[in-house]
C-alpha cells in the first residue's frame, strides 16, 4: 500500500503550497482589513470607522451631503458608465476578432495586447498630452477649422481614462468565448428561421454570457478603486473611492483606510455574487 | 496452462456505489480472454484493477502468484490498449511505440530495432517520423498495440479497442488482433460489449453483469449452454419462457408439455427455458406444438425474423420461409433445441420480443458504446 | 473581414495605439515638455541611459516580474494539477473561491491587506523592516497565482485523462508520467500563465504602492513618485524602448512558431523515405524545451535572489523626495555617484548608496512610522522635522561626523522646527509664488493672492492638489494663521477655496509644468524654483513670469536621520558630503531651490549659471528669512487638527 498512498500524497502535496500560500497571503491579510476597520489607533473594538463612512456628512451652499456615500456613488457611477463603454466597444470587435482568419486573430490580438505591456502611469500620461486644452486632439480640431473641446478635467476625460487602461480586459474573455464557439450553431440558428439579429440575440449572445460576464468583472473592479487615472486626468476634481483610501493611508488612518476597504469590498462581494447568480439562472434556462 | 492474474472476491465502489461484487477471476498463460457486459457491468473496472489504475477495496490480486493489489501500473508487467488510444499526440509515431524503452533507458539501437520490429508487425513500417494525429483511426489503433507490446508484456489489456472503428475496419482489425495474439504468444484480456465479437475472438468469456460475473466459458458453451436468463439475452437472440420442469426431459411451458435433454432438476421446479430462434421450425398451424399470428416481417438478407404472438407472449423466429402478416402459423421445437435453466434474479426480465424494435436495439447499443 | 469591420477595428485600432504614438513622439522631443514638441533630439535617450537610478529601478521591476512569475507559475502550475484531482466537492468549492478573492477584489484591497498583515507582524516580530523585496514579492506571486490556475486548470480537464495512465502503463513513475506526458500536454496553458503573471507583476503599480518597503523601488512607484518634480520626457524614451522590445519578441515568437511548422510538413513528405533513422527523436527535444525553461526559470530566481541580496559592502539608504538630487542627468553632476566615490577615497573602503523617493511628506511619514521600512538618510519637510521629533521618531546628529555642518548660512541656524539644530542640517529652502502667462494675464491684475480668485480667468487658474499648501493660499489671501487650532479659522479657509472652485482649472503638483509650459493654464501657485524649469520649457508664444504675493509660505526641506537607521555614521557622512562645495552647488543648480549653504549662496559661478533675475527671486534678503519664516512657516498641528483638515479637504474634492 505504501506506494500508493505516496502517489496520493504527492497529489496532495502539489496543492499544499498553494493552500498554505492563499491562506497566509490572501485569506489572513483580509482578516487583518476587517480587523483594522474594528479597531481604533489602540487596536480596541469599536464601530465607528465603519459609522464614520456611513454618517459623515458635508455642507456646501447649504446642502448637507454624506461625504463618503457620495464618493462612493461617484465611483460606481464611474466605474459603471466606462464597463458599459469598454462592454458596447468591445463586444463587436471581440466578434469581429472571433470570425477573422487564423493569422488576423493572432495579429489583432497582439495588437491589443502591446498597449498592456507599456506602464499604465505612462499610458495615463499620454493621454493627458492628448486631452489638455492646448494638446494633440485640440490642435488636430483647430488645424480642421472645429471648435476646440475641453475635456481635461471632466468626467468625460476619467472615463476615457479608465475604457482605454481597461479596455483589453473587455475583449479579451469575449473572445476566447466567440472563438470556441461552434460555427454550426450558428448556422442551425439560421436554418431554423433567425435573421441576423435574431442569431446575435438568441443563440451568440447568450452564449457568450460568461465572457461578458468576466470581462464585466475585470473591468469594473479595477475602476470603482482607480485612484491615479482620476488625480491625472481628473484634474484632481474627482475624488474617488480609492482616492479615498489612498488619502486616508497617507494621512495616516490606516484603521479608517481599512474601513473605507473593508466596505468597498463587502459590496463587491455581494454584487459579484448577484451577478454570478443572475448569469448561473440564465445559463439554466 | 500456468495461472497467469488472478482476482480473489475482488469487490470495487465509487462514490457508494458498487462497481464489483465479489468478483474472482483466473486467466490462463496464452489466453485471449474477453470480459463481455453492458455498459456499466463492471468490465472496465475490472481491467483498470488489474492494470492497477484502481485499487480494490476488498479481495486481493495475484499476478503469477504474486499480490500485486498495491503495486503502482508502472511496476506491472501487463499493458494496456486504451478505448481512444491514448497516444501522446507530442511525439511522433516512432516516439510513442519507443517511450516504454525510453523510460526504461535502454540503448539507442535496441530502441530502433524493436521499434521496427513492432511497426513490421503491426504493418505500419515506413511511420515512423509521422505525427499520430495525422494518422487514421485503424493506424492510431495499431501504433497504440505496438506501444503496448513493444516492452513485451505477459499481459495486454484492451479496453473496447474496436469501438471507435467502422463496422469493416473492426472486422478486418479483429482478424488482425488475433493474428498477433496468436504471433506473440501474449495473453490478450479484452473488454467489449459486442456479444458477437467476443464470440469469434476469444479462447474465454468472461460475461459480466451489475458487478457480478454471470458465466465462464468458451463462446460454444456460453452460446449453448447460458447459464441464466441475462446470459441467454445477452448472447446472440432468445426467446425465454417461464416453465416448470415436471420430471427428467419433459418441461411444461406455454400450456404445453416439451420433451426436453435437460435432467437434474426437483420435480415440478420452476425453470426458464431458452428457445433460440433460430431453432424453431414453422409448420402449418394445425400441425405445430404452439399455433399463434405474425405480427411482423423483417427482411435481414440471409433470412426473415418474424415476430409471432402466441398467447400474449411474442416469439422471435429466423426462418427462411417467407410468411405474411396475420398468417396463423404453427411451430416446432426439436428436443435439443430446448434449453433449461434455473430460474435467477434475471428470469422474467428478458426473452420476450412484444417490445421489440430495431430502433430501440441500436439505440441501447450506442449508449453502451459511448460510455463503457 | 466585412467593410464596416475593418473600418471599426481600424478606429479601435486608432484608439488603442493613440497614446502610444504620441509616447513615441513626445520620446525625440527636445525640450523637457511633454505638451509640446520643440524639435527632434535622442537627448532623452542619452539621458535615460545615463540615469542609473532608473535603470535600477527598471532592474528592479523586471526581476520582481521575472521571479514572482516563475514562481507563480511553478507553484500555480502544481495547484492546478492538485485542484483537479481532488474529489472532495468542498475543497473544490474552497479551492474556486479562495483563487477567485485576488481576482475580484480590487488591488487597492489586496495592497492595503497585505500592507496591514505585513506592518503588524513585522512589528510583532519586532523586525526593523517589515516591508522589503520579499513582500513585494510575496504579494506580487500572490495576484499572479490565480492567473497562472486559470489558464493551466481548463488544459487538464481539457486532456484526455488515460494519457498519463498510458504512461504509467508503459512503466513511468507517477512523476515521470507527470513529467513527459501532462507537463507536455499542459504546456500552452503553463507558458500563457507565466506570460501573464509576467505582465501583470510588470505593470503592477497599486499592489506595489502599499507593500514596497526598503531600497526597492520598481519603475512605477519610481514614475508616482516624480509628482513634486517633473515627469520627463526621459521616461517616455524608456517606454519608447520597451515597446520596440517587445515588438521585436513579438515578432521573433511568431518566426520561432513557424519555423518548426514548416519543418513538420517538409518532413511530412518525405514520409516512407528508406531508413527509420531518427537521429533527434523530437521526444528527446520537447523535453530539451521543458529542461531548457525551467533552467532558465531557476537561473533566473537565483540570479536575482544574488542581486537582491549580495551582502558584500555596506549600503547607505536614503529616501528622499523625487527628481530632489542632482543625479547624472541632462549633464548634471552625479551626487550619488559622487558620494560613493568620495566615500571610497575619504574612508577607504566600498559604500553602496541605495536612494528610493517617495512623493509626499505624509506618504515617507506613512511609511517610516508604520515600522515597515528602514532609512538612513530622510529628507522632510520643516513641519514634519517637528512632528517626527516631537514622536521620537529622529536621532540625535554627530556633528562631530558633520563638519560641514558650519558652512550652513547663519540665516537658517534655529528655525522653529528644530531650535538647537540638534536633530536636522537644512538641504533646501523656498517659497510659494505665482507664475503666470504674461500673454494672458493682466498685468494690472497681478502683485498679490487675489489674481487666484479673479474671475477673470475662470477655468484657467491652477491650485495646489495638496491640502496644506491649497488651504495655506486662502488662509493668506485672507490674512489667517496658516497655524491656528481653530476650527472657524479653517473653515473660512475652506469657505474661500469652495468659492475658488469654479475658477480652478486644475488641482495640480506635477502637472503644473505641462499646464504652465503649453499655455492651457493662465497661473498657478507653486514653489518658486520650480518657475526656472516652467520658463526654459516654456512653448512659443507663452511667457512665463513671477512673483511672491506678501506674506506667502517659506519652507525648509532637512537632512534627517530616523530611529530606523542601521548605519548612523554612514549616514552622517552622507551628509556631510553634501554639504561639500561641489554637490552642493550641482543640487542647487539642478532643483533650483534655495540653497542655505553658503559655499553655494556666496559663490559667483552658480550666480552666474543662475541669473541674476532668479538670484533675486530665490534670495530676497537673506538677513530678513529668519523672521518671515518663523513667521509664514507651516507648524505641526495636532492630529485632530490635521483629521479635520482632512476632512475639511475631502469636503472640498466631492464638490
Amino acid at each position: 500500500m505504501k506506494e500508493r498512498d505516496g502517489l496520493r500524497l504527492a497529489r496532495r502535496l502539489a496543492l499544499a503550497p498553494y493552500g498554505l500560500w492563499s491562506l497566509l497571503f490572501i485569506v489572513v491579510p483580509l482578516g487583518f482589513v476587517a480587523y483594522y476597520a474594528f479597531t481604533d489607533n489602540d487596536f480596541a473594538f469599536t464601530t465607528a470607522n465603519i459609522a464614520r463612512f456611513f454618517t459623515a456628512t458635508s455642507e456646501s451652499d447649504g446642502v448637507v451631503t454624506h461625504t463618503y456615500l457620495l464618493i462612493f456613488w461617484r465611483s460606481l457611477k464611474l466605474a459603471v458608465i466606462s464597463t458599459l463603454l469598454c462592454l458596447l466597444m468591445g463586444y463587436p470587435i471581440a466578434f469581429i476578432l472571433s470570425r477573422a482568419s487564423a493569422r488576423t486573430q493572432k495579429i489583432l490580438i497582439t495588437l491589443i495586447m502591446i498597449p498592456m505591456w507599456m506602464n499604465f502611469l505612462i499610458r495615463t500620461y499620454a493621454w493627458m498630452t492628448i486631452l489638455q486644452d492646448t494638446g494633440i486632439l485640440n490642435s488636430l480640431l483647430r488645424a480642421l477649422h472645429l471648435r476646440p473641446v475641453h475635456i481635461i478635467g471632466t468626467e468625460t476625460a476619467v472615463i476615457i481614462g479608465m475604457v482605454y487602461d481597461y479596455f483589453p480586459y473587455m475583449i479579451l474573455p469575449i473572445y476566447s468565448v466567440m472563438a470556441k464557439m461552434d460555427l454550426k450553431l450558428e448556422e442551425a440558428a439560421r436554418d431554423l428561421g433567425c435573421d441576423s439579429f435574431g442569431v446575435l440575440r438568441r443563440v451568440i449572445f447568450p452564449l457568450s454570457l460568461p465572457g461578458v460576464i468576466s470581462g464585466i468583472t475585470m473591468v469594473l473592479i479595477p475602476s470603482i478603486s482607480t485612484f491615479y487615472i482620476s488625480q491625472k486626468l481628473g484634474n484632481g476634481k474627482f475624488y474617488l473611492i480609492g482616492d479615498a483610501i489612498e488619502g486616508q493611508y497617507v494621512a495616516n488612518n490606516l484603521h479608517f483606510a481599512a474601513a473605507i476597504a473593508f466596505i468597498l469590498m463587502v459590496i463587491l462581494l455581494i454584487g459579484m455574487a448577484l451577478m454570478q447568480r443572475y448569469a448561473n439562472s440564465r445559463a439554466a434556462a | 496452462m500456468r495461472k497467469i492474474i488472478e482476482l480473489k472476491n475482488v469487490s470495487k465502489s465509487f462514490d457508494g456505489q458498487k462497481v464489483l461484487d465479489n468478483v474472482s477471476l483466473d486467466i490462463y498463460d496464452n489466453e485471449f480472454l474477453t470480459l463481455l457486459g453492458p455498459s456499466g457491468c463492471g468490465k472496465t473496472t475490472t481491467l483498470r484493477i488489474i492494470a492497477g489504475f484502481e485499487t480494490p477495496d476488498a479481495g486481493s490480486l495475484f499476478f503469477l502468484g504474486e499480490d500485486i493489489a498495491s503495486l503502482p501500473p508502472h511496476r506491472r508487467s501487463v499493458n494496456t490498449v486504451f478505448q481512444r488510444y491514448a497516444l501522446f499526440p507530442h511525439l511522433n509515431v516512432f516516439e510513442n511505440i519507443a517511450f516504454p524503452l525510453r523510460v526504461k533507458k535502454l540503448p539507442q539501437d535496441e530502441i530502433r530495432e524493436k521499434v521496427s520490429e513492432m511497426l513490421r508487425l503491426v504493418a505500419l513500417t515506413g511511420f515512423e517520423r509521422r505525427s499520430v494525429s495525422s494518422l487514421s483511426g485503424g493506424q492510431q489503433q495499431r501504433v497504440a498495440i505496438a506501444r503496448a507490446l513493444v516492452s513485451r508484456p505477459k499481459v495486454l489489456l484492451l479496453d473496447e479497442p474496436l469501438a471507435a472503428l467502422d463496422l469493416k475496419l473492426r472486422k478486418d482489425m479483429q482478424q488482425e488482433l488475433k493474428a498477433i495474439q496468436k504471433a506473440t504468444g501474449v495473453t490478450f484480456v479484452f473488454v467489449t460489449h459486442d456479444q458477437e465479437e467476443a464470440l469469434s475472438m476469444s479462447d474465454t468469456v468472461v460475461v459480466m453483469s451489475e458487478g457480478k460475473i454471470q458465466q465462464i466459458g468458451t463462446p460454444i458453451d456460453i452460446y449453448n449452454e447460458p447459464r441464466n436468463a441475462f446470459v441467454a439475452d445477452f448472447i446472440g437472440e432468445s426467446n425465454i419462457l417461464s416453465g416448470v420442469m415436471l420430471r427428467d426431459r419433459l418441461v411444461r411451458f406455454s400450456g404445453r408439455d416439451f420433451d426436453c435433454v435437460d435432467f437434474g432438476f426437483d420435480p415440478n421446479e420452476p425453470v426458464d427455458v431458452v428457445v433460440r430462434p433460430e431453432d424453431v421450425d414453422i409448420v402449418p398451424a394445425e400441425s405445430g406444438q404452439l399455433r399463434g399470428t405474425v405480427t411482423s416481417v423483417t427482411f435481414l438478407g440471409v433470412y426473415y425474423e418474424i415476430i409471432v404472438d402466441i398467447d400474449g407472449f411474442k416469439w422471435m423466429i429466423q426462418t427462411t420461409d417467407f410468411v405474411d402478416v396475420d398468417e396463423h402459423i404453427g411451430l416446432k421445437i426439436d428436443p435439443d433445441a430446448i434449453h433449461i435453466m434455473d430460474k435467477s434474479e434475471y428470469s422474467g426480465m428478458f426473452g420476450d420480443y412484444s417490445s421489440f424494435s430495431e430502433e430501440y436495439d441500436e439505440l441501447s447499443q450506442a449508449e453502451s458504446g459511448a460510455e463503457a | 473581414m466585412k467593410p464596416a469591420a475593418k473600418v471599426y477595428t481600424a478606429l479601435i485600432m486608432l484608439f488603442l495605439f493613440a497614446p502610444i504614438a504620441i509616447l513615441l513622439v513626445f520620446s525625440f522631443n527636445s525640450a523637457k515638455s511633454l505638451s509640446v514638441m520643440q524639435g527632434f533630439s535622442l537627448y532623452w535617450y542619452r539621458e535615460l541611459f545615463r540615469d542609473a537610478e532608473t535603470l535600477s529601478t527598471v532592474r528592479n521591476t523586471l526581476i520582481l516580474a521575472l521571479a514572482a512569475s516563475a514562481v507563480s507559475t511553478v507553484m500555480g502550475t502544481a495547484a492546478a494539477v492538485g485542484i483537479f484531482r481532488l474529489r472532495s466537492r468542498a475543497l473544490r468549492a474552497a479551492c474556486d473561491t479562495v483563487t477567485n478573492i485576488p481576482m475580484i477584489n480590487p488591488d487597492i484591497i489586496t495592497g492595503i491587506s497585505l500592507m496591514l498583515m505585513f506592518v503588524f507582524v513585522g512589528r510583532l516580530f519586532g523586525a526593523a523592516t517589515s516591508l522589503n523585496f520579499w513582500t513585494m514579492l510575496i504579494a506580487h506571486i500572490t495576484f499572479c497565482l490565480p492567473y497562472v490556475i486559470l489558464q493551466v486548470l481548463p488544459k487538464l480537464q481539457q486532456m484526455d485523462s488515460s494519457l498519463p495512465e498510458a504512461a504509467m502503463d508503459l512503466g513511468c513513475t507517477p512523476f515521470r508520467a507527470f513529467l513527459k506526458v501532462e507537463i507536455p500536454e499542459i504546456m500552452p496553458g503553463i507558458v500563457t500563465g507565466a506570460i501573464m503573471a509576467f505582465t501583470l507583476s510588470l505593470d503592477d503599480f497599486v499592489i506595489s504602492y502599499f507593500t514596497a518597503g526598503n531600497g526597492f523601488q520598481t519603475l512605477p512607484i519610481r514614475i508616482y513618485n516624480m509628482t513634486k518634480k517633473t515627469v520627463t520626457p526621459k521616461m517616455y524614451a524608456l517606454s519608447t524602448i520597451i515597446f520596440f522590445t517587445i515588438l521585436a519578441l513579438l515578432i521573433m515568437t511568431n518566426l520561432i512558431d513557424t519555423g518548426p511548422g514548416v519543418e513538420r510538413r517538409s518532413r511530412r513528405t518525405d514520409d516512407g523515405a528508406a531508413a527509420p533513422a531518427p537521429e533527434a527523436p523530437s521526444g528527446q527535444r520537447s523535453r530539451g524545451h521543458i529542461a531548457a525553461l525551467i533552467g532558465a526559470v531557476l537561473a533566473v530566481f537565483i540570479i536575482g535572489i544574488i542581486i537582491v541580496g549580495r551582502p558584500k559592502k555596506p549600503v547607505l539608504n536614503v529616501y528622499n523626495w523625487g527628481e530632489y538630487i542632482s543625479d547624472g542627468s541632462e549633464d548634471s553632476f552625479d551626487a550619488i555617484q559622487g558620494f560613493e566615490d568620495w566615500y571610497l577615497e575619504n574612508y577607504g573602503h566600498e559604500v553602496e548608496l541605495n536612494y528610493t523617493t517617495f512623493a509626499s511628506n505624509e506618504d515617507m511619514y506613512a511609511k517610516i512610522s508604520s515600522g515597515a521600512v528602514s532609512y538612513d538618510v530622510i529628507v522632510p519637510s520643516d513641519y514634519m522635522v517637528a512632528r517626527m521629533r516631537s514622536e521620537g521618531l529622529l536621532l540625535p546628529l554627530d556633528y562631530e561626523n558633520i563638519p560641514n555642518a558650519a558652512n550652513i548660512g547663519e540665516s537658517f541656524r534655529g528655525l522653529y522646527y528644530d531650535p538647537d539644530d540638534a536633530y536636522s542640517v537644512p538641504y533646501t529652502f523656498n517659497f510659494t509664488g505665482i507664475i503666470y502667462d504674461a500673454n494672458q494675464v493682466d498685468e494690472a491684475d497681478t502683485g498679490d493672492w487675489e489674481l487666484l480668485w479673479n474671475p477673470k480667468y475662470r477655468g484657467r487658474l491652477l491650485q495646489f492638489n495638496n491640502s496644506r499648501d491649497a488651504f495655506g493660499t486662502a488662509q493668506f489671501r485672507l490674512g489667517l494663521d496658516v497655524n491656528s487650532e481653530d476650527p472657524a479659522s479653517w473653515r473660512a479657509a475652506l469657505d474661500a477655496l469652495k468659492q475658488q472652485q469654479p475658477l480652478i482649472k486644475s488641482y495640480v503638483m506635477d502637472e503644473v509644468y505641462n499646464m504652465m509650459e503649453s499655455g492651457e493654464a493662465a497661473a498657478c501657485v507653486y514653489y518658486a524654483g520650480d518657475y526656472f524649469i516652467m520658463a526654459d520649457a516654456q512653448a512659443p508664444g507663452v511667457d512665463l513670469r513671477f512673483y511672491a504675493p506678501e506674506p506667502t509660505n517659506y519652507f525648509v526641506d532637512a537632512f534627517c536621520i530616523p530611529t530606523c537607521c542601521q548605519n548612523k555614521e554612514l549616514a552622517e557622512a552622507f551628509i556631510n558630503y553634501m554639504l561639500e562645495y561641489e554637490p552642493a552647488v550641482a543640487n542647487a543648480e539642478y532643483i533650483c531651490y534655495g540653497c542655505p549653504n553658503r559655499l553655494v549662496y556666496e559663490d559667483e559661478t552658480y550666480a552666474d549659471d543662475m541669473g541674476e533675475d532668479a538670484m533675486a527671486i530665490l534670495y530676497p534678503g537673506l538677513d530678513a528669512f529668519h523672521e518671515r519664516y518663523e513667521q509664514t512657516a507651516f507648524r505641526n498641528l495636532p492630529p485632530d487638527v490635521l483629521n479635520m483638515i482632512n476632512s475639511l479637504w475631502e469636503e472640498l474634492k466631492i464638490n
